[in-house]
């Protein structure tokens, strides 16, 4: 019973169907409300979201996601049986390509889990001397807030100045579009200004826990990607 | 400036059968990129007309090594296909009008432009591997066929590096390496299918047929990710 299970998940075929099933409910999805710009799915931990929405407008996710959920099992069990029939008798470098590729899908399908179980995003507006608070008591002081417009009055440029750390080790940085602060574990961004009639600035707070997961994985993915595109070349 | 344009699509159309005149189709547009690129003092990334003519000239650019390859090197109907690709995106770029605006600060960095950049290529690698596709269903040149798979797998390679890219961007733009949109939903769903298309692959030689069709459809699913998606859904990837 386990080797017909374990045979099961080792079929490339099953991994192909399973691409396919989850190509198709992500299409379903992006035509769907939930998959929609603006929709509330970006704005909270993906399974605070799950749990919240009715199954009427999320049962394209859970699909996708029992989808990936078997897909990564298969591509687990694939990698194994691959590296077990073919080691020593083929070169080392073909052999180890494609299951740096599958290592890197694994830590980027991990990753998201990461994200969606621990993600946290936060807006807030700010005006120019007010502080942004922490639980631990922690204060970030928003400085400055300044913005730059070009000849035909289109912003150019806009930043706030933060300043943060203990008295007598206070430091700064001013955050801009693309150049957040990482401050005790969360991005701080900074996403517009106005300068009339206060100064103010939108900010967000974001904790993204699959980021340093996803980085790697992205990472051991591009480069098995390398080797396999040059043990494949002249082939 | 528009002209240089217009003589690139007649260049490609009228005679990329002849590969000289293929050439001067790809240095016609390759001027008009970088007369672009002078005057906005920047890679011409934005809007429909930038990034149709960048996709057009991606599309005979990437075609280049398939000319010195032994299946194709006397095949005057490959140039002429990706010729008439190239045409047809140049063309479609003339309606549009080419934005001279300076870039919003969120668009101020190198990964945006290797996000785009790298994805153009991508999707002109996928174009070629559908006109292979086709010319394997027509004439059974097992050859051609592995040359399809070539262009897809380094397409794929610059795919994925767009995403990497991309995701790098995201995190230092908006906190978050994934958004739920549609471009983003679309933009996984390229990519697992070539994904897909790379796994057919290893299911043999009965799959030949197969595999040459998942080439073509991909690059269906190629142009609904970029025009598509810009044009049916709201999304802040539109062009």
């Amino acid at each position: 019973m386990l080797t017909k299970i374990y045979d099961r998940l080792a079929s490339l075929t099953l991994g192909l169907w399973l691409i396919g099933g989850v190509c198709l409910f992500l299409g379903i999805g992006s035509f769907s409300g939930g998959g929609a710009e603006g929709s509330s799915i970006n704005d909270m931990p993906l399974f605070a979201w799950l749990r919240e929405t009715p199954v009427v407008t999320s049962w394209w996710l859970w699909l996708t996601i029992a989808c990936l959920a078997l897909l990564a099992l298969n591509t687990v069990v694939c990698s194994i049986e691959s590296l077990r029939n073919k080691y020593g008798r083929t070169n080392f470098l073909v052999l180890i390509a494609p299951q740096l590729m599958h290592l890197g899908f694994l830590l980027i399908v991990l990753a998201h889990l990461f994200s969606a179980y621990g993600g946290y995003k936060q807006v807030m507006q700010v005006y120019e001397g007010s502080a942004i608070g922490f639980p631990d008591g922690e204060r970030v002081q928003v400085a400055a807030i300044t913005a730059a417009a070009g000849p035909m009055g289109m912003m150019t440029d806009f930043g706030a100045e933060l300043r943060y750390g203990a008295p007598g080790n206070e430091k700064s940085q001013t955050i801009r579009p693309n150049e957040p602060l990482f401050y005790k574990g969360v991005g701080i961004y900074v996403k517009d200004v106005g300068m009339v009639p206060e100064r103010t600035a939108l900010v967000e707070i974001h904790r993204e826990p699959g980021a340093g997961c996803a980085l790697a994985g992205a990472l051991l993915f591009t480069v098995g990607n390398v080797v396999l595109l040059a043990v494949r070349r002249g082939k | 400036m528009k002209w240089i344009l217009v003589a690139a699509a007649a260049l490609y159309l009228f005679g990329s059968f002849k590969r000289p005149v293929f050439f001067a189709g790809l240095l016609a547009e390759l001027v008009y990129l970088a007369l672009r690129g002078v005057e906005l003092g920047r890679l011409p990334l934005i809007g429909p007309h930038d990034t149709l003519v960048f996709f057009s000239t991606s599309i005979a650019l990437m075609a280049v090594p398939f000319f010195y390859t032994p299946p194709l090197r006397d095949s005057d109907g490959f140039s002429w296909s990706v010729g008439f690709l190239a045409a047809l995106f140049a063309l479609l770029a003339l309606p549009f009008p080419s934005f001279n605006m300076p870039l919003p600060p969120i668009l101020r960095t190198l990964w945006f432009e290797f996000h785009v950049a790298l994805a153009f290529f991508a999707y002109a690698l996928f174009g070629v591997g559908a006109v292979l596709g086709g010319m394997f269903l027509k004439d059974r040149a097992r050859a051609v066929l592995d040359l399809q798979y070539k262009a897809a797998l380094v397409g794929y390679a610059f795919f994925s590096a767009s995403m990497v890219s991309g995701g790098i961007w995201g995190y230092y733009a908006w906190g978050t390496y994934w958004l739920w949109t549609p471009k983003e939903l679309w933009t996984s769903i390229l990519w697992l299918f070539y994904t897909l298309y790379l796994h057919i692959r290893l299911k043999g030689a009965q799959w030949e047929r197969m595999v040459a069709w998942a080439g073509i459809i991909g690059f269906a699913v190629t142009l609904f990710t970029y025009l598509g998606v810009s044009m049916l859904m709201k999304s802040s990837h539109s062009f």
